[in-house]
């Protein structure tokens, strides 16, 4: 009780930091809708040209668009530390962090939300809303909706902080290893039949994106089942994040310090 | 307080040379990351391209652009856009947030063109990059990457000179905006989204719905990519060509006085901090 009141103190300060800066609150919050409009637009290019795409309808694509930007905009509102910590290495933050009595990748998760998440979040929820006419699920499917978003969230985040676990052996001002997991989980945008074999793999078993994002979409257009979309999600975040903080730990006992 | 003398001009050009050499070498020092920045880019632009063979194979008359031209189109719009990534806006975004423009407003350069030799710098890595990334694309889409005639090679190599004065433009832009927001990374983020959309790099404007296509017809985005990616592979008629590449022209240098403008009245206000 008292970690979980300390952590959200935490969270709650580090909010208030980020958001002292209106004007840029403003234009995060901007841009984020302006980056989903371009994906949008790409979207409206492909099904001005085509009907469906790999056996999925504009509506059921559009679907897998929102909850993708759902995800990312939880995970950049709650859990986006993981991309500093290139910076926290370098600048000797980390090392000071390590002194403190709490949970280290919590702390550094925690430590660096994101202004632009709210734009992402919101702009998903509309999609997801606009989308769901279109699908044939039942009402009490959208109770499933929190669920679904908060798994996916844990499984971006823990697969960035697998990837984010090689900073502590490849010290240097760089995030692009975080970048290409960002690439990766972009696939969820569009319908898995569209990919090849081994991408099929990769993004439903290895970095279990899908698991959050296309079985549920598929069970909300009507070809999945009901407890796939239910238990599928949740137990392949609880795995990822199993991964994540085994490799965290990892990482953290072959650490040393830049100095700095 | 005295101020430094203005360099000759041969002076002037030494410095711009000396200065974009030493921002490749820089680039270089991360030859890793850039890599795997590449590797990264490369994959997110396989996943527009799976969309899009997948467009076709559903309906092979998707557009007036064939399968083949469309794959053309695609390789040619992701080498020119690895080439034009400036680093302009991210490097400078931090240079402020430290207090190191203070070093930047007093070079004997000037503010724009030692912006404008970090760029070349930056562009003379990327055409490094470029070379492996038109070879590999050889393998895939083979003649499909070849320039229709030598008219239209020397066409499109001039139209991505005048690309990366456009590109440079849009970046000098964003740079001022840096200088009043306490991080730039929004405006940054806001770029490259329109540039996403509007600059051809995912599909070729003719395969845009017309309303679409009436806004990017007013943004200077297009002719950072398709323009020269169509003149390049023949898909502009050469009556066209001069008027895309005066179009250019005018959006790059136009783009650069803007920003010039806004940085000059922007300096009555700046205040540097202190890092």
């Amino acid at each position: 009780m008292h970690a979980l009141r300390f952590y959200s103190t935490l969270y709650r300060t580090a909010l208030k930091s980020v958001a002292e800066y209106r004007v840029d609150f403003a234009v995060g919050i901007v841009t984020a809708v302006a980056m989903q409009l371009a994906a949008l637009a790409f979207y409206w290019v492909i099904f001005a040209r085509t009907p469906a795409l790999g056996g999925w309808s504009p509506g059921q694509v559009l679907l897998l668009f929102g909850f993708t930007a759902m995800v990312l905009g939880l995970s950049e509102a709650t859990l986006n530390g993981i991309w500093w910590l290139p910076y926290y290495i370098l600048d000797g933050q980390l090392d000071r962090l390590l002194t403190f009595p709490v949970n280290s990748l919590a702390f550094v998760l925690l430590s660096r939300p994101e202004l632009h998440s709210f734009g992402n979040f919101a702009a998903g929820a509309l999609s997801v809303a606009v989308a769901f006419h279109s699908v044939s699920a039942p009402w009490y499917a959208l109770l499933l909706l929190p669920l679904w978003i908060v798994a996916g969230a844990v499984i971006y985040t823990g697969v960035l902080v697998l990837v984010g676990a090689l900073t502590f052996r490849i010290v240097g001002p760089w995030v692009t290893h975080l970048f290409t997991v960002h690439q990766l989980f972009n696939t969820s945008r569009y319908p898995i039949s569209i990919y090849p074999r081994w991408l099929h793999v990769l993004v439903l078993y290895v970095v279990p994106f899908g698991a959050a994002i296309f079985v549920p979409a598929d069970y909300l257009r009507g070809h999945g089942s009901l407890w796939q979309a239910v238990l599928v999600p949740p137990l392949a975040a609880l795995a990822v994040a199993f991964a994540a903080k085994t490799a965290w730990d990892a990482a953290l006992r072959g650490y040393q310090s830049t100095g700095s | 307080m005295s101020t430094l003398p203005a360099p000759t001009l041969l002076q002037a050009i030494g410095g711009f040379c000396v200065l974009a050499q030493k921002t490749a070498q820089t680039r270089l020092t991360y030859r890793l990351a850039m890599l795997v920045t590449l590797l990264a880019s490369a994959f997110a632009y396989c996943v527009f391209l799976l969309v899009w063979e997948e467009v076709y194979r559903q309906n092979p008359h998707a557009g007036p652009l064939s399968r083949e031209q469309m794959l053309g189109y695609l390789v040619i719009a992701f080498l020119v856009n690895t080439m034009l990534i400036l680093n302009v806006e991210s490097r400078f975004l931090q240079r402020v947030r430290m207090g190191l423009v203070a070093i930047d407003l007093v070079r004997p350069l000037g503010f724009v063109f030692v912006q404008l030799a970090q760029a070349t710098g930056d562009l003379m890595v990327n055409a490094f990059y470029a070379v492996p990334i038109y070879v590999v694309g050889l393998a895939f889409a083979g003649p499909a990457l070849y320039p229709a005639s030598w008219l239209a090679a020397v066409l499109g190599s001039v139209s991505v000179a005048l690309a990366f004065l456009v590109g440079f433009g849009v970046s000098y832009l964003i740079v001022q905006a840096s200088f009043v927001l306490q991080s730039g990374y929004g405006v940054l983020f806001a770029r490259a989204a329109l540039h996403q959309v509007f600059s051809g790099l995912s599909a070729p404007l003719v395969m845009f719905p017309p309303p679409l296509r009436r806004v990017a017809a007013w943004l200077p985005f297009r002719h950072e990519i398709e323009t020269p990616a169509r003149l390049w592979l023949g898909q502009a008629s050469l009556a066209e060509a001069p008027s895309l590449l005066l179009q250019q022209a005018a959006w790059g240098v136009g783009l650069v006085l803007a920003g010039e403008l806004i940085f000059r009245a922007v300096m009555h206000r700046h205040q540097i901090q202190g890092g």
